[in-house]
């Protein structure tokens, strides 16, 4: 068997435990789909302008977001388990181990926002379905960098995993407040400091809440240069994931223990 | 009593060394309130200052999260294999039963402490016994849920993954079919039907009134009190009840 096919068994186990999950899919659903069907709804009587065709977008991102994130408590899992010394003996490479994981977590996250997303079409008229399947390959690379973002985190809380939770909570809390998944940037720049409007703008979920708001929902033309800053804010993150996983993994190849 | 007051403080003490998850609420407070918050009252036309209405609707959130934490954390005993030994101490059942709930209300008042002297702080104008009656409504609410996730975990007994996810599932359904982010007149007739289900509903609406809120916005407040007050009875009294039959040896699935 090659490497790749290896890297594939490993990122297909590693995706089915994500959905076999009962309880993490009682979660999101729970949370997605409410957040989209009830607070957009409400808030939406409460507001001036057309929330609800604004926020849905921004829930399918959450979605998007809040499942990439679970690839951090997957590896956090594996770490704290002894699962990750089965994976260093299976004939596979480390480097092997650490793609397997990140697109792993890229897939899920986006099968899991398209389910998401076929639930906000239904109650969303959509201008251009069509160019979702243009922004598919982008999404999967901002997805397997929010993913990189969790797997920094597992990394950062090796030693201490109790803190692994809080360091989520945190960073969980920063990007979407810090983002216009919720609010039109207009707004936030009225408030704000410029510095922070900067952050909020170049926000890899801002990008891709305003992509599926412009481009799906409001059919607008797609703009090159919009995708291109996607996989800008998208690949730091996947690569500072990858080698702080793969600075675990090796400390455990050596030392046998963290 | 100072057996009681030891295994509050010996559940208490893994909180506060060091006291990451007391500061991981008021950070996401902080967070959610300053800017989640203050962009969104600039959004919300219907509501004159939604940033006041928010941080009440915020508090009510708190209280709700630690409230159900207590359950959790009686479900995690059973799981790691503490709750075997906690029985087989030598205390009455009845007192294992206050030390839980001891624990979940010290617990309710180190990490609602910050985040309502700023909702207070924020609202202004306010009397001594309206503060007192505000502490006194989240304590009601906050028993009220760890009660009924306590009443719950007895799922866990069979499966906690069943537990996890009718918890959760109950926590999102609670929350959102509420009137802590909007008021209830906002709600569409058949969402506000649900929501009159909710004790959110109730606690915040009672606590929003304290707080001297536009009362054609609220609930009246007399079934708010005996909504609150029966929930806290009645599902810590289902608590002590199942603890009572609780079997040593009793782990969760």
């Amino acid at each position: 068997m090659s490497e790749l096919n290896r890297i594939l068994q490993l990122a297909r186990n590693d995706f089915s435990y994500f959905f076999r999950t009962k309880w993490l899919m009682a979660v999101l659903l729970s949370l997605n789909l409410s957040d989209m069907l009830v607070v957009a709804l409400v808030y939406g009587k409460l507001m001036s302008f057309d929330y609800f065709q604004f926020f849905v977008p921004g829930v399918v991102v959450m979605g998007l977001f809040v499942a990439a994130l679970d690839t951090g408590r997957r590896i956090w899992l594996a770490i704290g388990e002894g699962v990750i010394h089965y994976y260093l003996s299976l004939p596979i490479s480390t480097p092997g181990i650490v793609i397997a994981y990140l697109l792993a977590g890229g897939l899920t996250s986006v099968v899991y926002s398209t389910s998401l997303l076929l639930v906000a079409l239904l109650v969303l008229p959509a201008q251009a379905v069509w160019s979702t399947f243009i922004l598919l390959p982008f999404i999967f690379v901002l997805a397997m960098g929010l993913a990189g973002i969790s797997a920094s985190l597992a990394a950062l809380s090796s030693t201490h995993g109790e803190f692994f939770f809080a360091y989520q909570q945190i960073v969980q809390t920063l990007f979407l407040t810090l983002s216009t998944v919720f609010y039109p940037i207009s707004f936030v720049t009225k408030y704000l400091p410029p510095f922070l409007t900067t952050i909020v703008s170049a926000n890899p979920l801002s990008l891709a809440a305003d992509a599926m708001r412009q481009y799906t929902f409001a059919g607008q033309p797609i703009q090159p240069f919009f995708l291109l800053n996607i996989l800008i804010a998208s690949i730091p993150f996947t690569i500072i994931g990858a080698v702080s996983y793969l600075a675990v993994l090796h400390t455990i190849q050596v030392k046998g223990k963290l | 009593m100072s057996s009681v007051l030891r295994l509050v403080w010996f559940d208490l003490k893994q909180e506060l060394k060091p006291p990451v998850w007391i500061v991981l609420q008021w950070f996401t407070f902080g967070i959610q309130l300053f800017v989640y918050g203050a962009i969104l009252s600039q959004l919300v036309t219907g509501i004159s200052n939604y940033l006041q209405f928010y941080a009440v609707g915020f508090i009510i959130i708190l209280t709700f999260d630690i409230g159900s934490h207590t359950g959790r954390h009686f479900v995690e005993h059973a799981h790691d294999g503490l709750l075997p030994y906690l029985l087989s101490l030598p205390i009455s059942r009845s007192k294992l039963f206050l030390a839980i709930t001891f624990q979940g209300g010290a617990e309710l008042s180190l990490m609602l402490a910050v985040p309502l002297t700023v909702t207070l702080s924020i609202i202004g104008n306010l009397t001594a016994f309206s503060v007192a009656m505000v502490v006194a409504t989240l304590f009601c609410l906050g028993f009220g849920v760890a009660g009924l996730m306590l009443g719950l975990s007895f799922i866990a007994f069979k499966s906690s993954d069943l537990y996890s996810a009718i918890t959760i599932l109950a926590g999102t359904v609670v929350i959102r079919f509420s009137t802590v982010l909007y008021p209830l007149i906002f709600l569409p007739p058949g969402y506000a039907s649900v929501a009159m289900f909710s004790p959110l509903t109730y606690g915040a609406d009672l606590v929003r009134l304290l707080l001297g809120f536009d009362p054609s916005m609220l609930l009246n407040p007399t079934y708010a009190v005996v909504v609150i007050v029966a929930l806290a009875v009645s599902t810590l009294g289902l608590g002590m009840f199942l603890l009572q039959r609780l079997v040593e040896g009793v782990k969760s699935a």
